[in-house]
């Protein structure tokens, strides 16, 4: 059962995405800010963090593809940013605790990276015009903080899941 | 210090990268057409999408619901003192139909740009990162969807179908900042005033249209509609309303901000325009314009 945890939550993360998109972009006091949900690299990330980074960068592969095809048009974005951020993920938890508040502290950054690497993307394909400041102001900021609160409702969940799935592969392997 | 880079880690993430660059290049050359394994992608996935937009939508609107039934009192109380407008106005309307219908027969013109064939469809996603604005709808080709088609809320036009695949169409909404997005429109006034719906500004929300002709007077408040000419969309859609007006860049036309009637943030149902007279190979957007370039030369 534990065994296909794993892949259906990430499915299950990958739909709710462009759900949580749908109520975005939100109007304060007459401006607008964008909250990009992340759900899926955030989970994937807690993958290659608490369970196998050569898995956690398949399922990267794959739902970076699914992404690019289905909502982006430019194949290869996505299907590379996301493998990239499991890896350098599993590379940074060598050095540091594999606490929860560390893995998040982690994610929330490496989600920053993200987004940050989109913004130079776009900017240097001239499909979106949008300055530094406006982009940390009104896009960054409120996107970090959504993701957050997610992260802090779940993260204890995908961390619970993956230890065990984890610990149940490493029996198996002593059997 | 484990070595991050090994030498075949190296040779394979360069691989990747010169990969990538010829994936995007590649994909970017040609966005607008999905090729067969594409569309197969989209529409599994947006099978999957549609299984889980529907629940949520179910959920969203019983809290509509229960919003609106709070606002049930002001509300009757202020449709209750439209209402003897509206009988007076719907009389008027229907006078002027059979008016119209009697003219067009005696002038033997029975095509009409402004007559459509809606096609309801629901919004299953939002592009999430949200660099770009689109939405991805559950209605494709199977149901009759073309590109460059108008979608339009109750309240007005959102934007245009830019890619159709057997299942599921993306929508390119108005407030993109795609160069390449043109919708010509015209301003309801005496007469009608012509001009193209170019681009958005991000700051004040509203929709900039270009190249209105300045002997016309312009004036806020006026209503701004589809005019039907680009080929595609039908005529009367309303866009927006104009909220200023000034010169452009040259001080040649004249250059109108325009308050978009409908929202694009919370978007759940829309309705695409299929248009019952015959589309041509218009300009609506990024066109081939072939029917101008290699017709028989005289515009047909």
């Amino acid at each position: 059962m534990i065994r296909f945890l794993v892949i259906i939550v990430s499915v299950l993360l990958f739909y709710m995405e462009p759900i949580f998109g749908l109520f975005s972009p939100i109007e304060l006091n007459g401006d607008f800010y964008v909250l990009v949900p992340r759900f899926l690299i955030m989970y994937l990330i807690f993958v290659s963090i608490y369970y196998d980074r050569k898995r956690a960068m398949l399922y990267a592969l794959f739902f970076g593809l699914l992404y690019d095809v289905f909502f982006i048009d430019i194949i290869g974005l996505y299907s590379f940013i996301y493998p990239l951020m499991c890896l350098v993920a599993s590379f940074v938890v060598k050095f540091v605790h594999q606490h929860l508040i560390v893995a998040t502290i982690l994610t929330l950054i490496l989600v920053a990276v993200v987004e940050s690497l989109l913004f130079l993307f776009y900017t240097f394909i001239g499909i979106k015009t949008m300055s530094f400041t406006n982009f940390y102001q009104y896009n960054l900021i409120p996107t970090m903080i959504a993701n957050l609160v997610f992260l802090l409702m779940f993260g204890w969940a995908f961390k619970y899941i993956l230890l065990n799935r984890f610990n149940q592969k490493a029996l198996l392997l002593q059997k | 210090m484990p070595q991050f880079f090994s030498n075949k880690r190296l040779i394979l993430l360069l691989v990747g990268m010169i990969f990538l660059v010829a994936l995007i290049s590649f994909s970017l050359r040609d966005r607008n057409h999905a090729s067969l394994p594409e569309q197969l992608i989209k529409d599994v996935v947006g099978f999957g999408q549609t299984v889980f937009s529907k629940p949520t939508q179910y959920v969203t609107g019983i809290f509509n619901n229960v919003e609106s039934l709070l606002n049930t009192y002001d509300e009757n109380k202020r449709l209750k003192a439209r209402l003897e407008d509206y009988a007076s106005l719907q009389a008027e309307v229907n006078d002027l139909q059979l008016e119209n219908k009697e003219l067009r027969s005696i002038v033997d013109k029975e095509e009409n740009l402004r007559a459509f064939n809606p096609i309801q469809s629901t919004v299953i996603a939002r592009n999430p990162d949200q660099w770009e604005e689109k939405i991805i709808i559950d209605k494709g080709e199977i149901h009759g969807v073309e590109p460059n088609m108008a979608v339009m809320t109750s309240k007005g036009l959102i934007g245009k179908v830019i890619l159709t695949t057997p299942y599921t169409s993306t929508v390119e909404l108005l407030s993109t900042q795609n160069p390449n997005y043109r919708v010509s429109a015209v301003i309801a006034a005496e007469e009608e005033v012509f001009g193209l719906i170019e681009g958005f500004d991000e700051k004040r929300k509203e929709l900039i249209m270009k190249r209105i002709d300045s002997d016309f007077e312009v004036k806020k408040g006026q209503k701004v509609t589809t005019s039907g000419l680009g080929g595609i969309f039908p005529k009367g859609i309303l866009i927006g309303e104009v909220t200023e007006v000034t010169t452009d860049d040259y001080g040649l036309t004249q250059l109108a901000y325009i308050k978009p009637a409908a929202s694009f943030s919370i978007l759940d149902h829309v309705i695409i325009s299929k248009r019952s007279i015959t589309s041509v190979d218009g300009s609506d957007g990024d066109n081939t314009e072939k029917d101008l370039t290699e017709g028989a030369g005289d515009g047909s």
